[in-house]
């Protein structure tokens, strides 16, 4: 991105250039790859011809200013359709923009659409949209993961120079890992949700997607920071990009838990992990076996919560304010019909788990129940990093599947096996590409840290992201 | 198949949800509550009784804002995005009486 936007600086691109050249990409490649649900060329176009405008006249926004991106479904954009894959809002207009949205536009950053995911958020495979299945560049007879899958896809097919994905339980990491792009989860808090389509709120946060270790650290870099607007946003400092050398992989702990390369874990992944792990010791770095026993416990006590979250964000959509609506003769019919009518079965799947939990009968035995699970899932995390600095793992347990492969939800739901416990105990967690199997799909490793531990991974990731170049 | 949850329980919760749901529906979500809960079992063992719930993953103070009027968005547009409004109000059907 550093050289886009040396050639932006010094007139040899135009924003307008630029822009034309995704445009054209998408145009070519949308039609098997699905990776957008919505395409702005108008809009693109004339932020493209305003960026210039401001080179032209030596007040550029920022360094970025002219360069696009692209904006998951779920994340709302003023005058531009969020559709969050769900047939409910398949025609609604957001009367402003996300903060994170703000913060593009503040950097002077044109948005060339929305992309696919799973209905609001709920999937790992973007199968569970409304709008089709975002296809795996790499294979596309395979899924791209979700649910941001479609912004995964089109940053690795060149649609998009970068993207924004949300992450409550894997969901910018599994597709990143599947599409063999970069991905940040980060610290929750940091990046402000206000305007965020809400799925957990407890568990969502906003990341940057992009092709190299760098390019997620400055789009990060322009999305960290408090927020007025959201009561969940932590009083963090801004994020600084931070100085790529390796000297500090000598004084490096990496914790590698037992728990995570274990049964379920493909020899493909395994090997690659592995061997990036060899090469950050052979750097000096020391790897520490540790253990993270409560990750047995991670996915259903994440679907617990993610499933009563879930029940009560999505209570918003009654067909009166926005939205779809079936007409009946009273407001409960109304609600009911409309409600039945706009969402797809994994989101009434997960309303009706929810409802279950929340109810007043079943409260306590399992959503007060899991609260306290999370508990100790994250006192088991944080504990690891009193021996650690940063802990290594696949992030995903296979490469990307076969599009239809995964037809019992419960096994899809354990596509989330390594990625849900950082959503739980609130810490950043970094997917870098580390490898291929012998297909050629890509495969990546996770790196965790401690909360606004960022630097250090994304620093670790950098020298991750090289040894696999190799 | 074993069935922990009833079928009055699934359709009580369709209705606790506002979800109309079809036969076919009742059945299949029947189906899933029954395997969600079975799968979640082992989270029913675990003792947590040293601990207290964690809502929010990261400790954070609330601070209130400031008590000012700020800008709010226009009403007119508000409005444009209901499916039904009527003199600057959203129109719904009429409420009858709850039956729970």
């Amino acid at each position: 991105m550093r050289n886009l936007a040396h050639l932006l600086e010094t007139r040899q691109v135009s924003s307008r250039e630029i822009v034309k050249h995704y445009l054209g990409e998408i145009k070519q490649q949308e039609p098997d790859l699905n990776a957008f649900i919505t395409v702005d060329d108008v809009g693109a176009l004339a932020q493209a011809d305003a960026a210039d405008m401001r080179r032209s006249q030596g007040n550029p926004l920022s360094p970025w200013d002219g360069i696009p991106i692209a904006v998951k479904d779920n994340i709302s954009t003023k005058g531009l359709k969020t559709t969050c894959a769900s047939r409910f809002l398949s025609n609604y207009k957001p009367l402003f923009d996300a903060s994170v949205v703000r913060s593009l536009r503040d950097a002077g950053m044109p948005i060339l659409g929305k992309t696919n995911l799973d209905e609001f958020a709920m999937g790992s495979s973007t199968e569970y949209s409304a709008y089709g299945v975002a296809r795996n560049p790499h294979d596309r007879t395979r899924v791209s993961g979700g649910s941001s899958g479609g912004s995964a896809a089109a940053v690795a097919a060149g649609e998009a120079p970068w993207s924004l994905g949300t992450d409550t339980g894997g969901s910018i990491r599994q597709p990143a890992s599947f599409c063999g792009v970069v991905g940040l989860k980060p610290t929750y808090g940091w990046v402000s949700r206000y305007g965020v389509v809400a799925l957990a709120p407890s568990l969502d946060q906003v990341g940057p997607m992009a092709r190299t270790v760098e390019d997620a650290a400055i789009l990060f870099s322009l999305l960290a920071g408090p927020d007025p607007k959201d009561a969940t946003s932590a009083d963090a400092r801004n994020f600084e990009v931070p100085f790529w050398d390796d000297q500090f992989v000598k004084d490096l702990k990496i914790g590698v838990p037992e728990e995570f390369f274990g049964e379920g874990l493909h020899p493909d992944v395994e090997k690659a992990v592995r061997r990036s792990l060899r090469t950050l010791e052979g750097q000096g770095a020391t790897l520490v076996p540790i253990s993270l026993a409560t990750n047995d416990y991670a996915i259903d006590t994440y679907l617990t919560l993610v499933t009563a979250e879930a029940s009560s964000s999505l209570a918003r959509y009654d067909g009166v304010r926005y939205g779809e609506r079936v007409h009946a003769a009273d407001s409960n019919t109304m609600f009911s019909k409309s409600r039945a009518a706009g969402f797809g079965p994994e989101v009434k799947r997960r309303i009706m788990l929810g409802t279950y939990v929340l109810s007043a009968s079943h409260y306590e035995a399992y959503y007060e129940q899991a609260q306290r699970v999370r508990t100790l899932i994250k006192l088991d995390v944080l504990d690891a990093f009193k021996q650690v600095d940063v802990i290594i793992t696949p992030t995903t347990p296979t490469t990307a599947f076969t599009i239809g492969a995964k037809r019992n939800p419960l096994e899809m739901y354990l596509s989330d096996l390594f990625t849900a416990m950082a959503n739980l105990s609130g810490i950043p967690a970094l997917s870098v590409p580390c490898g291929t199997d012998p297909k050629g799909l890509p495969i990546g490793l996770q790196i965790m840290g401690s909360h606004f531990r960022e630097e250090l991974l994304f620093k670790v990731g950098y020298v991750v992201e090289r040894s696999a170049a190799r | 198949m074993l069935r922990l949850i009833d079928r009055q329980e699934v359709i009580r919760m369709a209705r606790l949800a506002r979800l109309e749901l079809s036969e076919a529906e009742v059945e299949q979500y029947q189906a899933d509550l029954t395997n969600f809960l079975t799968s979640g079992k082992k989270l029913q063992k675990v003792d947590v009784s040293a601990v207290e719930g964690t809502s929010h993953a990261v400790s954070i103070t609330h601070e209130l804002r400031k008590d000012e009027v700020g800008s709010s968005l226009p009403r007119e547009e508000v409005l444009s995005a209901g499916p039904e409004t009527v003199d600057g109000f959203f129109k719904v059907p009429r409420i009858v009486e709850e039956q729970e």
